[in-house]
């Protein structure tokens, strides 16, 4: 057996390796295999938070490049310890670092498929008209960018979980079991997640403030708040 | 590729597979898996039973000494209610920051002893043979693995916390949170009932509905709990459905205040 640092290709051996061989880095290799995941998913992802961000401009691309991995890295980090108590709980024998590793696993497919899509997202963001002073919100060359580059990431993010599928299946030797799991994962990460990603906005554009790293209200709101007050907006008014 | 880190084969390295909470047929004997015999000395261990070999705390409540093991759980229910206490209390701060651990936790305790009782009569009366302190040692065990996973969700409520003022949508969160961890919690101790030789599971099922009504009314009995009021303690008297309306509608007058009940 070898590391996964220690591949002569390790992408390609990562991302085509079978759920044994998973099974077999996160059982034996959790060090090599986290510093390979974490670093896979600061040049993945930043790699696409540079293509996004690029519309607006080259410092905003510099933040996006940063705050996209470190938005993954936080809710990996935030969910922690109550998707390690999920884990057993719902019939998965593992250990906490066990499910750090394994649900890091999947965020890495997903950078990777995000980094690979970078060259994609740039070729859009480069069609995009660029920004001018009469862009808004509700301009629709914004409303086609937000849509792709979401699209993008739901995408990365399916191809994630649907290469962690078979590996839990493996460990439990049950399907159901399985999809549990990672039902239960997937709801605590995209919570999360989406809550993070709001703390950290903008990550496109904002347009009524300068470019800055996180906006001046970053604790202002929820993501979900947010949702539910459009929601009704378009529903009562 | 050459095997150039070799390692014991990783079937010795898997944790054995978990056995099914509640088995389908007929359930094992509690203590047949040696591993459920091994006892529980401290809290750690006792964490790690509880996620992992949920059977094997239920053997130790059946041993003479069962309540090392039961205090044991208490005071962890109660540290880790203190703690997710203190992270319902950020979201107004001041005398919140120690008025919500403490009422959370003393609300779980008082919720529980009131239920004591109901949960041993309905046992009985459903054939079980379970003892009165192997009851309370599965309604602790109860409690402990609701706090502990409340604990896993405290840094999710903690950014939430920051996040929004809105108190109904703060309020819904922390229900959502304390609802789930409750729902593993009573799976554990219907797990245990279902060791106790019971004929019926309509005693547990009822006692289930009367748990889940005096836990939500504790919230109401002692609030506010998550936003500010000019006492500490309630001076009138609310049913826990007139009180969550009252919320909604004050929110929905004036939006973004922490400043009310």
């Amino acid at each position: 057996m070898t590391a996964i640092g220690n591949h002569s290709r390790p992408v390609s051996a990562f991302l085509g390796a079978a759920p044994e061989r998973f099974r077999e880095w996160i059982m034996s290799r959790q060090v090599h295999l986290i510093v390979f995941c974490a670093t896979a998913i600061v040049i993945g992802a930043g790699s696409y938070g540079l293509a996004v961000g690029i519309w607006r401009g080259p410092w905003q691309a510099l933040y996006t490049g940063i705050k996209l991995p470190l938005a993954i890295l936080l809710t990996t980090l935030g969910n922690g310890l109550l998707n390690g108590m999920l884990a057993p709980l719902l019939g998965l024998n593992v250990t906490f670092r066990q499910s750090l590793a394994v649900v890091l696993m999947s965020f890495a497919v997903a950078a990777m498929v995000l980094g690979a899509l970078s060259p994609v997202a740039l070729f859009i963001v480069w069609n995009t008209p660029p920004l001018t002073a009469g862009t808004t919100s509700s301009s629709p060359e914004y409303g086609l960018l937000q849509l792709a580059l979401a699209g993008f990431v739901a995408l990365a993010g399916v191809i994630g979980n649907v290469r962690l599928m078979p590996l839990l299946r493996l460990w439990t030797g049950s399907a159901a079991v399985a999809r549990n799991v990672l039902l239960a994962w997937l709801a605590g990460n995209l919570f999360l997640g989406s809550q993070i990603c709001w703390v950290l906005r903008p990550f496109i554009w904002d347009a009524r403030r300068p470019v800055e790293f996180i906006g001046p209200d970053p604790f202002q709101g929820s993501f979900f708040e947010t949702i539910f007050n459009a929601g009704s907006r378009l529903v009562f008014s | 590729m050459n095997d150039q880190n070799p390692l014991p084969p990783v079937s010795a390295q898997l944790p054995p597979p978990i056995p099914p909470v509640l088995p389908a047929g007929q359930p094992r004997r509690l203590g047949d898996d040696p591993s459920e015999r091994l006892a529980i000395p401290n809290v750690v261990v006792a964490i790690e039973a509880i996620l992992r070999q949920p059977r094997r705390v239920m053997f130790q409540l059946r041993q003479p000494g069962a309540g090392h093991l039961i205090a044991m759980m208490l005071s962890l229910s109660v540290v880790c209610s203190l703690i997710y206490g203190v992270v319902v209390g950020t979201f107004s701060g001041g005398v919140q920051l120690w008025a919500a651990p403490v009422k959370i936790a003393s609300g779980l305790m008082i919720s529980a002893l009131i239920c004591l009782p109901s949960l041993y009569i309905f046992t009985c009366l459903s054939g079980s043979r379970a003892r009165l302190v192997e009851i309370f040692g599965l309604l602790a065990g109860l409690l402990m693995l609701m706090t502990i996973l409340l604990i896993g969700f405290a840094p999710v409520a903690w950014i939430f916390s920051q996040s929004t003022e809105s108190l109904p949508w703060m309020g819904t969160l922390h229900l959502a949170f304390w609802f789930i961890a409750t729902i593993f919690g009573l799976r554990f101790l219907e797990a245990g009932f279902s060791n106790s030789e019971a004929r019926s599971r309509a005693g547990l099922n009822t006692w289930v509905v009367i748990f889940l009504l005096v836990a939500v009314q504790m919230t109401t009995a002692l609030r506010p709990i998550l936003g500010t009021a000019d006492t500490i303690l309630p001076t009138g008297k609310k049913f826990f459905l007139a009180h969550w309306g009252a919320c909604l509608s004050a929110e929905n007058n004036a939006p973004a205040s922490r400043s009310r009940n």
